[in-house]
């Protein structure tokens, strides 16, 4: 666990380095405990993620990207504590509902798993962009031009399906597409580190306002919003569940629905608990649910999950139908000392939570050089390439612009992530139906997808005009007296 | 060469999108990128751009609507009320000539790794943001500059065992 928490806290390291570095560690090991140790790694990172993306806007983790919209905002207001014992109490309920929904999932994994084809996966990515698109409220044609640039970054690279390299200008680097941890860490935490030294100061804006005792107050904030716990939970769960989709989809996407589904939307990206807690909550959620498509078919969801399959097949144990039946000694030892991870990572992260927040206040000059190395070098050390740092370094300053010209920045990474799912899975969808696309309509989940797709189209339209004809009322009223 | 917003636009930009026609520059940047990336796109089999070329004819009219809603018009400022209202996030900007500084320091900041490698560009760059940014004393800067190379050895080198880039000039791939 103290392992996961420490490769979480690294910008660009993460699960799957740290699950890497302890591939040597589990030869002398039985699988049994081989995979308790690799559940508890699991375990620790999204609480070490988490609390680097609150308190330096430097996501450790991919999907803790979608913290820092928050929490960042948080520990510039002086309420780095509140954001991190709201984020510590939502990673360990999440884990903790996210598990009891895999062990209710397990024995029916196969057939749900199974129905989702390239035609609900497409369907499924188009549903996460717009979600994002719609969720930013009085931005939304920038918040469409920034999805449509995420969506043009993923395009880069070779084609799998058509064997052509597509926009690399040139560069062999690009043969393999534009690389999301570096360019997340470019997005957020350098761009932030830029943001920081032409503002100046701290990253608190007022010292004097800092909270650092109001940790008590985030775990209590987290059961007042319980519906956004258990509402990222299930989200979390479900997306993790779904082979090849991924953490960072589940906590944007959980990001996306609570704003959505918040009074207050336009709180959310200037410090609003909720955003906190939601995608924290879907993290740790997606961590114990992404299992059943490596365990039950091989497939990862991830990187991590991708090293964690090379740890099984060390063992033995060969992913697919017969694991989940064969080996359910070690499936649920691993299940359980990952949710134990979860909530003892979150009570080790509250215990530094002082010490932690005491880094809002350094000053910038300070800060920024030390936080630019770090990130830059922890890109470097992802696959120890030195064209990560440049990816890094532009990223950063296109991560700027966008915070400058206000373009949000979550609709980009989500589009960047989910742009080569949504594409592959088109093209085969039109190759199953021979290229009619009435093929959408002929499947059930897709048919339940395309719905939820109207009303997240339609729904913004609603609110306006209801809005709209209240404050016509309103007014009328008003006159009348 | 006088690069003035006069002699890019030809007709000053404040004219067509008023005193903000500075926040009008990402859209146009987009709308020229979305162009060239349309152009490269058609040189692929129908197929491979099939996708990305949808993608980019969407961005093109929203790039150009986003342009539209900026001009200094009725119509511009009806678009914006329709399409984009703000709700800015009340980022203090700062000086263009300190977004500038930053920006420049990180770019030179990755060329110094790229050129002399991590154990060399760290301190370089941390005790020279330190001194010429922090004006902190020189000693300071020293051990600055020493800690943070100290830290990015414990962590990289010694503890995960990663070999730290030597720089293109000392032999670094």
């Amino acid at each position: 666990m103290f392992v996961g928490l420490f490769f979480g806290a690294i910008p660009g390291l993460g699960g799957a380095t740290a699950l890497a570095l302890l591939i040597p560690l589990t030869y002398g090991l039985d699988a049994f405990t081989a995979l308790a140790l690799a559940g508890g790694v699991m375990g620790g990172v999204p609480m070490g993620g988490s609390i680097t993306a609150i308190l330096l806007n430097a996501p450790g983790t991919a999907p803790s990207a979608a913290t820092c919209l928050d929490g960042h905002p948080m520990a510039r207001q002086g309420k780095a504590g509140l954001a991190i014992g709201a984020a510590a109490s939502a990673n360990a309920i999440g884990g903790i509902i996210g598990t009891i929904s895999v062990l209710a999932i397990l024995p029916i994994a196969k057939e749900l798993v199974l129905l989702f084809g390239p035609p609900e996966l497409f369907l499924l990515a188009v549903v996460g962009l717009v979600v994002v698109a719609t969720a930013s409220r009085g931005r939304m044609l920038r918040s469409l031009i920034a999805g449509g640039l995420g969506l043009m970054m993923s395009f880069v690279g070779y084609n799998d399906l058509t064997a052509v390299q597509r926009f690399t200008l040139g560069i062999p680097y690009l043969w393999d597409g534009v690389r999301v941890v570096p360019a997340l860490i470019g997005l957020f935490a350098v761009a932030e580190m830029i943001n920081l030294s032409v503002r100046g100061g701290a990253i608190c804006d007022d010292p004097k306002t800092v909270q650092i005792n109001s940790m008590m107050n985030g775990l209590l904030e987290t059961f007042r919003h319980w519906r956004t716990v258990v509402r990222g939970s299930l989200i979390g769960t479900v997306v993790g569940a779904i082979p090849g989709v991924g953490g960072t989809v589940a906590s944007f996407l959980s990001y996306s629905m609570a704003m959505q589904a918040s009074k207050d939307p336009d709180s959310f990206g200037k410090g609003n608990i909720d955003g906190v807690i939601a995608p924290e909550a879907a993290i740790n959620a997606k961590d114990c649910s992404c299992l059943i498509p490596t365990l039950a078919f091989g497939i990862p969801s991830g990187a991590e999950m991708a090293v964690f399959l090379g740890i099984l097949i060390l063992h033995g144990l060969q992913p697919g139908p017969l694991m989940l039946i064969d080996h359910q000694v070690e499936i649920y030892g691993l299940i359980w000392a990952l949710t134990a991870s979860c909530v003892l990572a979150s009570f080790v992260g509250l215990l530094f939570v002082r010490p932690l927040a005491m880094l809002t206040l350094l000053d910038s000059q300070i800060l920024v050089p030390i936080v630019t190395a770090v990130a830059l070098v922890g890109s470097y050390a992802i696959d120890r390439s030195i064209e990560n740092v440049l990816l890094t370094a532009f990223f950063g300053i296109l991560g700027y612009a966008m915070i400058r010209f206000e373009y949000p920045r979550l609709s980009m990474v989500v589009a960047l992530v989910l742009g080569s799912t949504a594409e592959r899975n088109f093209h085969q969808t039109m190759m199953m139906g021979d290229g009619n696309p009435f093929i959408f309509f002929n499947r059930t989940v897709c048919r339940v997808l395309i719905v939820l797709l109207i009303v997240l189209l339609v729904s913004p339209w609603l609110r306006g005009f209801a809005g709209n004809r209240r404050a016509r009322i309103l007014a009328t009223q008003g006159s009348s007296r | 060469m006088n690069l003035t917003p006069k002699s890019i636009f030809g007709e000053s930009p404040k004219r067509i999108f008023g005193e903000g026609w500075i926040d009008a520059l990402p859209a146009m940047v987009i709308l020229a990128l979305t162009v060239a990336f349309l152009i490269v796109g058609y040189r692929y089999p129908p197929l491979a751009r099939q996708f990305p070329i949808t993608v980019a004819w969407v961005i093109l009219a929203l790039a150009g609507l986003d342009i539209a809603s900026r001009i200094d018009s009725p119509i511009g400022a009806a678009l914006k009320d329709r399409l984009d209202r703000g709700g800015s996030v009340a980022e203090k900007i700062g000086s263009r000539r300190a977004q500038v500084g930053a920006v420049v320091w990180l770019a030179g900041f990755a060329v110094l790794l790229w050129l002399f490698g991590v154990l060399y560009a760290v301190p370089l760059y941390v005790f020279a943001s330190l001194r010429l940014r922090g004006h902190r004393p020189w000693l300071r800067c020293l051990l600055g500059a020493a800690a943070s190379t100290a830290i990015v050895w414990l962590l990289f080198s010694a503890a995960l065992r990663i070999e730290l880039y030597r720089g293109i000039i000392f032999g670094g791939a």
